[in-house]
This record gives C-alpha cells, sequence and structure tokens, in this order.
C-alpha cells in the first residue's frame, strides 16, 4: 500500500460523515416541499356535506348539462304564458272540458209553457 | 446522522431501493425522507467536501443538491438512473458552479484546519494526512479531481463514474490515472511530515 493509498483510506474513513446541523437543514427542506405537494383540505368546508348535490350534478351531466337543463325549462314556462298561434292554447289542453250552452228559440219556449199548462 | 446503506447504492444491503424511498417521499412519507437524507446526505457533502475542499460551502452545495433532490421527487421516471448517480451529477455541476464564480480563491487558501477533535497523536496525523491530501487534490484539474474523488474516495465504479460526468469509461480510466501520479508526485516530499517514516 503506498502512502496515497493510505491518505485516500484515511479519506474514505470519513467519508459517512454528515454534520448533525445540516442533517436537520436538509430535513427541514424535504419537510417544506413534502407539505407544498400534499394537498390539504380547505379549512371550515365540509366536503362530504355536497355528496348528495355533486351526485346529482354529475349525473346530469355537470355544469353544461344544468345550463342546458335551466335553458329548456325556461323556454317551457315561456311557451306557457305565451304559446305561438300554431301551438293549441295550454290552459285548454290541462282543464279539458269546454262548456257548451244551448239556446232555445222563442217559439220553442212559448210551447214548453202552453204544454205545462 | 447515521448512514443507511442503500440497495441501489455501491454498498448493497436491506431496505428498500432509493427509487422506492423516492416514491415514499412524494407521497408525503416522513420516515422516506429521513432515510434518503441518511443515506445520500453523506454522498452529497463527501463528494462537495473533496471537490471544494470547504467546509462551508460543502454543506450548501450538499443542501441544494438534496433540496433538488425532493423538488424532483414527484416526476422521478422508474429506472431512468440511480438516485445516487444522479445525486452525484447534481452535486458535481453546483460544485462547478462555485468554482467558476470563484475563480479569484487563492487555492492555497482552500484547505480547512482539522475539525476540533481529541489531541491523540494518532487522530492528529490522521486528519494531517487528510489536510495534505486535500490540498493536493486542490492542484489538480478540476476533472481529474471529480475523476479522483469518486473512484477513489466514493469508491464507484468507472462506469457510474462515466455515467456521471457524461464521459466514456476509457476517458474515466485515463482521468484517475492522471489524478493519481499528480497526487502521488504532490505528497511525495511530504512523507516525514506526515508520520510516515514512523508507521512505515
Amino acid at each position: 500500500m503506498t502512502d496515497l493509498d493510505r491518505m485516500l483510506h484515511a479519506a474514505r474513513a470519513g467519508r459517512d460523515d454528515l454534520p448533525e446541523a445540516l442533517a436537520q437543514r436538509m430535513l427541514a427542506d424535504a419537510a417544506g416541499v413534502q407539505a407544498s405537494l400534499t394537498p390539504r383540505p380547505v379549512p371550515g368546508r365540509d366536503l362530504h356535506a355536497h355528496g348528495a348535490w355533486r351526485a346529482l350534478l354529475a349525473a346530469l351531466g355537470g355544469w353544461r348539462g344544468m345550463g342546458g337543463l335551466a335553458t329548456a325549462c325556461a323556454a317551457g314556462v315561456w311557451i306557457g304564458v305565451a304559446p305561438p298561434e300554431f301551438l293549441p292554447d295550454p290552459a285548454q289542453l290541462v282543464l279539458g272540458a269546454q262548456t257548451e250552452t244551448e239556446t232555445l228559440g222563442f217559439y220553442d219556449l212559448a210551447d214548453i209553457i202552453s204544454e205545462d199548462g | 446522522m447515521e448512514r443507511r446503506a442503500s440497495t441501489d447504492g455501491p454498498a448493497e444491503a436491506a431496505g428498500p431501493a432509493d427509487e422506492a424511498l423516492l416514491r415514499l417521499f412524494a407521497k408525503g412519507d416522513p420516515q422516506a425522507a429521513r432515510d434518503l437524507t441518511g443515506r445520500l446526505g453523506p454522498r452529497a457533502f463527501s463528494v462537495a467536501l473533496r471537490v471544494l475542499g470547504n467546509r462551508a460551502e460543502a454543506e450548501d452545495v450538499a443542501q441544494e443538491a438534496m433540496m433538488r433532490l425532493w423538488r424532483m421527487a414527484p416526476e422521478w421516471e422508474p429506472g431512468r438512473a440511480r438516485v445516487s448517480t444522479w445525486l452525484y451529477r447534481v452535486t458535481l455541476n453546483l460544485c462547478l458552479d462555485r468554482k467558476r464564480r470563484a475563480q479569484a480563491v487563492d487555492l492555497g487558501t482552500v484547505p480547512e484546519p482539522p475539525d476540533e477533535a481529541p489531541p491523540a497523536i494518532e487522530v492528529l496525523q490522521q486528519a494531517a494526512r487528510v489536510d495534505a491530501l486535500q490540498a493536493a487534490l486542490m492542484h489538480l484539474p478540476d476533472r481529474q479531481r471529480q475523476a479522483v474523488v469518486l473512484r477513489h474516495i466514493e469508491e464507484l465504479s468507472n462506469p457510474e463514474i462515466a455515467e456521471i460526468m457524461g464521459i466514456g469509461v476509457e476517458a474515466v480510466e485515463s482521468l484517475t490515472a492522471r489524478g493519481k501520479r499528480a497526487l502521488a508526485g504532490q505528497l511525495a516530499g511530504q512523507r516525514a511530515a506526515l508520520g510516515y517514516d514512523d508507521d512505515g
């Protein structure tokens, strides 16, 4: 073994030493990075409370689906209020019955009276 | 801090591979951060210390190299490279950046005084040898010094050094051979001062 080999051996003996203060700084950096990587819930907001609403929204196709649904509802209400000419009156369709009156002529009424005596 | 051997490092031992630890780290596992610091922190610090020859600068570089490792963890591509190889490369690049910024530094003043230690003759002699080696290392050209440190202090294989330094294996062999010859030449006149006449 040469003198240089002995010196290199001596240098290798201390290669695994990590100053404690440096190790603590490295760990503090690591904790900071981990904190930025881990998503945190918004304080004061209960994500589960809106679960049913979120499920309904998803079933309707999200906000885009909700927009289409709202537009269709508004159009339906307007058609009900002011139907176009070519459409039947929705009020008649809903109520169904029409009031029919039968008029009697003047002479018919006189005959009825005379029959009663 | 205690160093725990890596399964994908030079010394194979029990425990998850560095890459697995990196995945755990990205998921927020604090133990993975401790394990990686114990395994790889000393590697970054040791290389930076031998290449820069300055303890304070080496600490800064090692901390910055580990910070880059933490930030890169979520994007690590499995099988891309060894984590330790990646860290060595980052550390050496940071060392080169420092040296470029500090070209005016007088290299003769760079070697650090030995750490405060018990005043035993053997300990002092060992420290004097390491300091003499460090002084000689600092007189090598940058690439030779990096290759010698990675080969003879970190004990990496030539192919891994070639990957870290971005050169061929033959170039690594040439750099380490020339570096070692230059070191031996510089230290030849210091045998008695370093106590080699006493212990053979």
